[in-house]
């Protein structure tokens, strides 16, 4: 067969190579959005302004204090004092001299010399000595926090009932006890009026072989021994079945009788009641759970000195004081955490950030809005917003799919491109760009004849 | 309460005054009783069972429905609470976990006292359908808490592992008549090992935990050395008693190997290195049976308080003396049984192997033996990760050595899905009178990607045990009452091809670059011009 | 096929004779499982087994074992007895109507009714080992060569119809086949003469393609509705075509994808799976352009696309591509390295079954022994592939002078 000039060859003709050329490109481009699919991890893009904003916000609350009229005046220093206490811990003290309309309620001080007798949101106080007056509402309305011992906040607790008998077999020791009535008398009252904040679930067991870690010392026992009390290898107190934090309340039956306080506390833990056999009465042990329920939740004890005398078992001023303070602590927990999220996705590149996540930190910040809209109205809803909130905060803060994220740096994933686009697709774009240019050269040339 | 005995009582109301004899009787809805049954075995071995039982009197399983509000409060005296919190909150009717070490040597030892002898770690349940969560939702969540309640990787018998074979599994208490239906789950896990770190949360679940009564016997450093041992959880629930749960341990000792004289002879010092010293004082019968061998001479110390049908017992809630120790001596030394003479102790036999020597490709095979004079049928199930995939129309049944037909009926089969459901192969066999048959069938096994080995992928994996149940007499409907004692086969080994783990970057340079080598030449050719080079004096024509 | 030559009509039968013989001396039990020849997607076991299980009325397709098409289930469940006799008379049958298909191409091309060479490319089809050896393990690979060779023959002759229509129970049956679509309109709309030497644009206009592709598709879409009609859902869908693109088995096979998405990491795999898929189309267009002028070369060039680069291959999808070089004598003076090309596919012909051996049975060599064979077979397919488009391109340029030499610049 004789030689052709390959010029004139058809398949070397320009336009045939570079459909060929164009071909191989428009499949390469057909491709990226397929490649964009199999390699993108899902992140959306969270309200970060929206968050922040909210984060430099600071909530008040206010109170109304009504005074008998013809005291607003000559109390002012004390009332001074008062409002410069209560505005550090983010409560402003308005005090009236009349009912003030409006849904928050107003405390009514009345004057009155039987000493500080509490009822409802009414405080007796002798005006005649002014001294006391700034201190006692101040412990009344915004009282000092018992930071290391109170439970932190969780909209769930569980609350476990153990009787413990040391060593059964000792013949020291009671079988049962009638938990359900304690439980009736003394500790559901309780959980009604804090059931604005907490849910709870309550359970109690019985254990017949319950050995202290150490051993008793025939003194008294000292604080150490008070801190290892707790024997949680060989009691099986807690369990696994559930995520809610847990507040114990133990009564513990010893063998021989200890040296010891008959009740303590451990902080953030729960109560223990220590108590000798022959018999236990519930009575004897469950007002003492009681107490140590209200500590653990924060409920402030009465201060030194005030009469409370009505049938609910927490009082207004306490409960209300209780409120405050949680809802507080709860806002500028989930502005902290909604700004953690935010800032964790923003440097961590490969987190994947999943619808949930951010309908939760909408969600969130909704809540917040409301707590702030709502903080001069009504401190109830107030505080219903804020636990929302942190709830939402916190889900979205612990939410599983965040952890997903393939942590591949940079240079892995170029390890992995490179062996199939540098040996590939570089001829491809040189032979494009080749094209490219001599195409511009042609048309130069064509211009200029 | 009633069984109580009398001692205890006065002990009980001696300080417990006024109110609070009010406070005992709420605690009559618990009952605690515990047994230990001992039985010398005919290969000199000696097995015991600890069998610890708590009702719930008047209890019921939680409803499904209910899992979307707040549970009643639980208030138990002797039930375990860390159990009872993980039957509430998956509303769990029946529950079954059994973690056994060691390989149940069914023709010496005969049945076990428990049932459930896989090796590793087996656990089912059945739960009612309904409420908010599914069914797979809360038999994962029980996983997960049981895991953390023993200590093991039950976690890990996820929906590969799980299937539902509902012939050979039949509840053994009593199911609520609920809206929703009943659903069965079932896996088993044999490469768990049993230790004493599942141990020690088993104990605490005991009342009295191994601190008096027949639990002080539990001593670990005796239980894990024994040839065989395994615990078991059971929660049933009886329609007119109420919720029990049976925790229950059994071990096969072997007094021989720690026996200079070539003695059997047994006591508890011997097996466990402990004594009772101390009653549980809220057991409300507290019982230890030895079953007497009927043919030799013995003696046995103390003597029983009663005896009859062979079964010395031993009642320790009894006023009186407590046994502190019970032995059982021969005169003679021990002399192994050989071979054909003794009587078999359970209808089958069993062997089943994996053949072949390829890593792609082997058979199934398995020999059952009918010692009986008379046709048994079984059910057969066999459970298999999706690693081994079978290949249903090679099964094959010889009778003998012959070909039979219609050995295998009612066969239920449900293939394997790839890293998401394993095989369940259930069938009926029927056995002729003392005959053997064997099945076989090919299987191929599967190739994994190099992520999905286990850290020490050489050693292969480990397969459940198969399971046959023989059928009672003429009865056609599986339930409780036409199923007899499951057997297990051991369990095997499949060893999987691998890759090489060192070389994911290896083989995505050595692939991509042939790729780019053929792709980069066909397209140079498509692309290129064609042109004349003139070699004498290097230039273009 | 009325006037068979009389050495085409002793030598197709006497070679199915001898071959139907081999399977009766129990050869098929021994290559039945051999991974060089067939794969999990073309196992005559697996069919078998699927087969069982929808006659037990348990759905083949809700395991994760069987990928064949739901019309080779119907077929067998209602037409043939699964009697191996059977099959193994289909697969003569089977082989013996490819290598009359590719002798039919030969003569089309040739424009003669009749030829001294037609024995010699039959036998180049039947006993070619790389076709043999699947046949006689009973691989579906060799039902899809004989749709494969008989589409082509009918679009040789011009029969649209026929030739779609085979082409449709090809890709219904193994999709990546799809590559051969484009060369079979092309070829249906021009002529199968061998143009190799004379270049020139397509000769008619690509919308009479139209009716063509359509067609197809409708010919498509009747058989996926029969499909699911005899499947009785959509399961085979995911489990028999989404398998050439998931790649959920990773059982060996000579082919490049296995061992790489063994070892890939779990975050690229998708990627990987997308670029390998998306590779094997990129080569259709550009090699129908440039052999616009002589289609059944492209269908020839992607058939060897195919052999080397599709998800499950086995050794009877290189053979085809082999086998069919029969038909184009022309470009034999033109090949660059044939004698190199031959010896690579000797070495990893002998390499793969080896290697297979010691890794997977004797257990002296590890899963890298044969990834490395399957590269060199991967070599020898692309030298073999490369050399073919080097000789069809080169032989337009004709026989250069004493001293000149023919390159690409």
């Amino acid at each position: 067969m004789p030689l052709h000039e390959p010029s004139t060859i058809f398949f070397q003709f320009d336009n045939v190579r570079r459909t060929i050329i164009a071909s191989y490109w428009i499949i390469i481009i057909l491709a990226l959005p397929l490649w964009w699919k199999t390699t993108s991890i899902e992140r959306l893009s969270l309200p970060s302004s929206r968050v922040r904003n909210q984060a430099s916000k600071e909530l008040r609350l206010p109170v109304h204090i009504q005074l008998p009229g013809p005291y607003l005046d000559t109390t002012k220093r004390s009332q001074d004092q008062l409002a410069q206490t209560l505005s550090r811990q983010g409560v402003d003290v308005v005090f009236t001299g009349g009912h003030v309309e409006g849904s928050n309620p107003t405390y009514i001080l009345k004057h009155g010399t039987n000493g500080l007798v509490l009822s409802d949101r009414e405080l007796e106080y002798d005006f005649s000595d002014e001294s006391k007056l700034s201190t006692i509402l101040s412990e009344l309305l915004c009282p000092p926090q018992q930071g290391h011992l109170v439970a932190p906040y969780s909209p769930r607790f569980r609350l476990s009932f153990t009787l413990l008998n040391e060593d059964s077999t000792s013949g020291n020791y009671v079988r049962s006890w009638d938990v359900s009535s304690g439980i009736r008398r003394y500790i559901t009252p309780l959980l009604d009026q804090l059931s604005l904040l907490h849910n709870f679930t309550i359970e109690s067991q019985v254990q017949y072989h319950a050995p202290l870690a150490f051993k008793p010392r025939p003194s008294r026992l000292s604080s150490e021994d008070l801190s290892v009390f707790v024997n949680s290898a060989e009691w099986s107190l807690s369990s696994s079945a559930s995520n809610d934090p847990v507040l114990h309340f133990v009564g513990f039956i010893p063998s021989q009788p200890l040296e010891m306080p008959e009740s303590f506390l451990l902080p953030q833990w729960g109560g223990i009641v220590v108590h000798d056999p022959p018999s236990l009465s519930v009575d004897d042990v469950f007002p003492i759970f009681a107490r140590q329920l209200l500590s653990l939740l924060g409920v402030f004890p009465l201060p030194a000195g005030v009469k409370y005398t009505d049938d609910v078992p927490i009082s207004r001023w306490q409960l209300e004081a209780l409120l405050r303070q949680r809802t507080l602590e709860n806002t500028h927990s989930s502005q902290d955490t909604l700004r953690s999220i935010v800032t964790l996705v923003d440097q961590i590149e490969g987190m994947p950030v999943g619808w949930n996540v951010k309908d939760d930190i909408l969600d969130a910040l909704n809540a917040l809005d409301k707590v702030y809209a709502s903080s001069s109205a009504s401190l109830r809803e107030t505080a219903k917003q804020s636990t929302n909130a942190i709830a939402l905060a916190s889900r979205a803060f612990f939410n599983p799919d965040m952890l997903a994220l393939l942590y591949f740096p940079a240079e892995h994933k170029y390890a992995v491109y490179a062996p199939l686009f540098a040996s590939a697709v570089i001829p491809v774009i040189a032979a494009a760009v080749r094209e490219l240019l001599a195409w511009r050269r042609q048309r130069q040339r064509r211009q200029q004849t | 309460m009633t069984r109580v005995p009398t001692f205890l009582l006065q002990v009980i109301a001696s300080f417990l005054a006024g109110s609070c004899l009010a406070q005992a009787s709420s605690s009559s809805g618990e009952e605690f009783s515990e047994e230990l049954q001992i039985r010398p075995l005919r290969d000199g071995r000696v097995a015991s069972t600890f069998s610890f039982r708590t009702f719930l009197h008047g209890a019921t399983p939680r409803s499904p429905e209910s899992l979307g509000s707040d549970d009643n409060s639980q208030h138990y005296h002797v039930f375990p609470l860390a159990l009872g919190q993980i039957l509430r909150e998956y509303a769990v009717t029946e529950l079954h976990l059994s973690m056994n070490a060691g390989k149940w040597n069914y023709d010496e030892w005969g049945y076990p006292g428990e049932l459930g002898v896989a090796t590793g770690a087996e656990l089912w349940a059945w739960m009612g359908e309904g409420g908010i969560s599914t069914v797979d939702e809360r038999w994962a969540g029980l996983r997960n808490a049981l895991s953390g309640l023993f200590c093991a990787s039950l976690a890990s018998m996820d929906e590969q592992r799980t299937t539902s074979p509902l012939m050979a599994f039949v509840p053994e208490g009593d199911l609520p008549n609920w809206p929703g239906p009943h659903l069965l789950r079932h896996a088993s896990l044999p490469s768990e090992h049993v230790c004493t770190e599942n141990l020690t949360p088993f104990l605490k679940l005991l009342p009295c935990k191994s601190l008096s009564g027949i639990a002080s016997l539990l001593n670990p450093h005796r239980l894990f050395d024994a040839d065989w041992h395994g615990m078991s959880v059971h929660v049933l629930w009886h329609a007119n008693k109420g919720v029990e749960v049976g925790l229950s341990f059994q071990l096969v000792s072997d007094p021989l190997r720690q026996s200079s004289s070539k003695r059997r002879d047994w006591s508890f010092q011997s097996l466990f290195d402990r004594s009772i010293d101390n009653r549980c004082p809220v057991a409300s019968s507290s019982t230890i049976n030895v079953k007497l061998p009927t043919e030799e001479a013995y003696s046995l110390e103390p003597s029983p308080s009663s005896s009859d049908d062979g079964i010395g017992r031993y009642n320790l809630n009894v006023e009186g003396h407590l046994p502190s120790d019970i032995a059982m001596r021969w005169p003679s030394e021990f002399q192994y049984p050989l071979g054909s003479a003794s009587v078999p102790l359970v209808p089958l036999a069993l062997q089943r192997t994996l053949t072949g020597a390829s890593q792609a490709n082997g058979h199934l095979a398995l020999r059952i033996q009918n010692r009986l004079n008379e046709e048994l049928r079984v059910v057969y199930l066999e459970t298999m990760p999706w690693l081994v995939q079978f290949y249903a129309h090679t099964l094959s049944a010889t009778v003998d050595g012959r070909k039979h037909a219609g050995l295998i009926s009612n066969v239920s089969y449900i293939p394997p899905l790839h890293h998401s459901r394993p095989t369940t192969f259930q069938a009926i066999l029927t056995l002729p009178p003392k005959s053997t048959v064997a099945l076989s069938m090919d299987v191929s096994k599967a190739f994994l990607r190099y992520t999905d080995h286990q850290p020490d992928a050489q050693r292969g994996w480990d397969l459940p045990s198969a399971i046959f149940v023989p059928l009672r007499n003429g009865s056609d409907r599986l339930d409780g009452h036409s199923l007899g004692q499951r057997i297990y086969t051991p369990t095997m080994l499949i060893d999987l091809a691998t890759p090489d783990f060192s070389m994911p970057y290896n083989v995505i340079i050595f692939t991509c670059t042939v790729m780019a080598f053929i792709f980069g030449s066909v397209f140079n050719l498509l692309t290129r011009k064609f042109v004349v080079v003139h070699l004498d004096d290097q230039h273009k024509e | 096929m009325s006037k068979l030559s009389s050495s085409l009509g002793f030598v197709v039968p006497a070679i199915s004779t001898c071959k139907f013989l081999a399977y009766l001396t129990g050869i098929p039990d021994i290559l039945i499982h051999d991974q060089q020849l067939i794969s999990p997607l073309t196992s005559y076991f697996r069919l078998q087994e699927g087969l069982y299980l929808f006659q037990n009325g348990i759905d083949p397709y809700d395991g994760g074992s069987f990928h064949h098409s739901p019309l080779l289930l119907a077929l067998f469940d209602t037409m043939i007895p699964t009697s191996r006799l059977v099959a193994y008379a289909l697969w003569c049958l089977c082989d013996a109507f490819a290598a009359l298909a590719l002798v039919k191409i030969w003569r089309s091309r040739q424009r003669v009714a009749q030829s001294s060479r037609d024995a010699l490319i039959a036998s180049a089809y039947l006993l070619n080992p790389y076709l043999l050896l699947p046949s006689l393990a009973l691989s579906t690979s060799t039902v899809d060569n004989a749709l494969t060779l008989l589409s082509l023959s009918y679009a040789c002759q011009g029969n649209a119809s026929a030739s779609l229509l085979l082409l449709a129970l090809l890709v219904h049956m193994s999709p990546s086949s799809i590559l051969i679509l484009a060369p079979i309109i092309l070829l249906l709309l021009s002529d199968p003469l061998s143009h190799l030497a004379s270049p020139k644009l397509f000769p008619t206009g690509l919308d009479r393609a139209v009716p063509l592709l359509f067609t197809f598709i409708i010919y498509m879409g009747v058989l996926t509705v029969a499909s699911c009609i005899a499947a009785g859902n959509l399961l085979w869908i995911s489990r028999s075509w989404g398998s050439n693109l998931m790649l959920p088995d990773l059982t060996p096979n000579p082919g490049m994808w296995w061992y790489f998405f063994t070892e890939m990491f779990d975050h690229f795999r998708p990627f990987f799976l997308m670029v390998f898929s998306v590779h094997l189309l990129i080569y259709i267009a550009p090699i129908c352009i440039k052999f616009q002028y002589d289609p059944l070369y492209a269908g020839f060039l992607l058939l060897g696309v195919l052999g080397t680069f599709k998800a499950y291959p086995t050794l009877a999808d290189p053979g085809l591509f082999l086998s069919m070089i029969a038909l184009f004598p022309e470009v034999y003076p033109y090949f660059r390295h044939p004698i190199v090309t031959a010896l690579l596919h000797i070495h990893s012909a002998l390499l793969l079954p080896l290697f297979n051996r010691l890794w997977l049975t004797q257990g002296t060599g590890n899963a890298n022994f044969f990834y490395a064979s399957t590269l060199v077979f991967a070599c020898s397919n692309g030298a073999a592939l490369i050399d073919c488009i080097w000789a069809g391109l080169r032989i337009a340029v004709g026989e250069a002078k004493e001293g000149d030499h023919v390159v690409q610049e």
